[in-house]
């Protein structure tokens, strides 16, 4: 016999597993920009669990068909800059100057001549050394590693970006340019350096 | 497009971002461009390099079970909440139906009730005027009763075989009143008997009939045109009593008739 609390009880699942069903898959990315953010293990499997309870309680907000992962991104950004390792990242006021600054005056140019010093195969070759280019990512900036992050790990565009930062699109992109200046950079330091050690 | 990328436009090209037009002037330049070839290049071995390597942490599997549980849980409460929410919102609409139903059928019963009080004052209306102008119109034609006798052992008789009914008629009768005779007469195409008395020199029209609907329990008496009219019943018969004699003299032989209808004597 079929009762009929029994439907409207069914009716309320779907809605509650559509969140398990987009939200659970996205917890490896989530995790992982939080622990590049954070830098702290526990930070991140604290941020991360606030970001889930976050987007549970304002799952019912969401808008169905909407970005999701846009959207539960923004969450992990906002709860990070509120935590601890958050504030401490919006207290270099300094660092924010300086993107400013440039940002305005638009994105670095490469110098021509770090371009032409190396070859193509050298960079592949440095580019292949994970080890040396995680590094060089460490050495970012929050604001741009998160785009970086954003944009290079999580295939976002950048609209989306834009979106979950809060920031034009304009200084999306200006930050993904000196992300990548500065990930030249460092990976061509890295190369001078290794040169000067086996000289 | 002749110029040399810039580094958004590098950038742009690497991430996807170019509209198909830029695509297409982009695609133009670097067939002719060596240098933005090998920077363009680069940018997306850096791009897809960066992808990897930023591939760095994997979330322990506690956490996985902690963020699954904690959905399932959210789950579950939603759920349960929903439940409740459902049982006490059908709660409250079925409490709501049930008031609903009873104030409907409180509304139902009352204007049944204020309807049926309607039609019997109507119809007490109707039968009093009725009676009123049988009465009038037996002493204003001065027409000759149809049975003309003082005595009750005449008058009765005189009905049997032309109403569907029997009554009794009181052998004592109050002070100064007198049985003058009776008509056979209708109300409300019923036949019905009707008495005359005098009482001093005024004249009494008692209508006897038999009883429809619920007994006047009391007496009750209504004016009309100077007229008194009392309604009255007994335990088969309804009897009603018009004359302009003082309502209390007009009381004592209604009274007197009803005992009678008891086989009671006054």
């Amino acid at each position: 016999m079929r009762l009929p609390w029994k439907k409207t009880a069914r009716e309320v699942g779907p809605q509650t597993s559509a969140f398990e069903r987009q939200a659970l898959p996205l917890l490896p990315s989530l995790y992982n920009v939080a622990f590049w953010l954070s830098r702290n293990e526990s930070d991140a499997e604290d941020l991360v669990q606030e970001t889930f309870l976050k987007a549970l309680r304002g799952f019912v907000s969401f808008e169905p068909g909407s970005n999701f992962k846009a959207w539960i991104f923004r969450i992990l950004r906002n709860t990070y800059l509120t935590s601890r390792s958050g504030l401490a990242m919006r207290r270099t006021v300094a660092l924010e100057d300086e993107l400013k600054g440039s940002e305005e005056a638009g994105p670095a140019r490469i110098p021509e001549a770090a371009i032409d010093r190396q070859t193509p195969e050298t960079n592949l070759l440095r580019m292949a050394n994970r080890d040396a280019l995680q590094a060089a990512m460490e050495t970012l900036a929050p604001p741009l590693l998160e785009v970086i992050l954003l944009c290079d790990v999580e295939e976002m565009k950048y609209r989306e970006i834009a979106a979950i930062l809060e920031i034009p699109i304009g200084t999306v992109m200006s930050r993904i340019a000196r992300a990548r200046s500065a990930l030249r950079a460092a990976i061509e330091g890295e190369i001078g350096s290794s040169r000067e050690f086996r000289t | 497009m002749t110029d040399h990328f810039s580094q958004v436009t590098l950038n742009a090209l690497a991430d996807g971002e170019l509209t198909g037009d830029q695509l297409a002037l982009a695609s133009e330049h670097l067939a002719e461009c060596p240098s933005c070839t090998s920077k363009a290049l680069y940018q997306s071995l850096l791009k897809s390099a960066t992808a990897k390597a930023g591939q760095r942490y994997n979330p322990p599997s506690q956490l996985q079970e902690r963020v699954a549980s904690l959905a399932s849980q959210a789950n579950s409460e939603r759920l349960a909440h929903g439940s409740r929410s459902f049982w006490k919102f059908q709660s409250l609409g079925w409490a709501t139906a049930a008031l609903l139903l009873l104030f409907s059928i409180g509304m139902m019963i009352e204007q049944r009730a204020a309807d049926k009080a309607r039609i019997v004052a109507a119809e007490d209306a109707a039968l009093v005027t009725e009676v009123f102008d049988q009465h009038v119109a037996t002493l204003a034609g001065n027409m000759p009763l149809q049975v003309v006798s003082t005595d009750r052992h005449t008058v009765k008789p005189w009905f049997q075989g032309k109403i569907p009914f029997s009554f009794n008629l009181p052998e004592g009768l109050p002070r100064d009143t007198t049985l003058d005779g009776a008509n056979l007469t209708y109300l409300g195409n019923q036949p019905v008997a009707q008495l005359l008395y005098s009482i001093g020199k005024h004249r009494v029209s008692v209508f006897l009939r038999q009883r429809s609907g619920e007994a006047k329990v009391n007496p009750s008496l209504t004016e009309r045109s100077g007229f008194h009219v009392i309604e009255s019943s007994t335990r088969d018969l309804d009897a009603t009593f018009v004359s302009d004699v003082d309502p209390a003299r007009l009381y004592d032989l209604a009274n007197t008739i009803k005992h009678a209808q008891a086989g009671e004597k006054q």
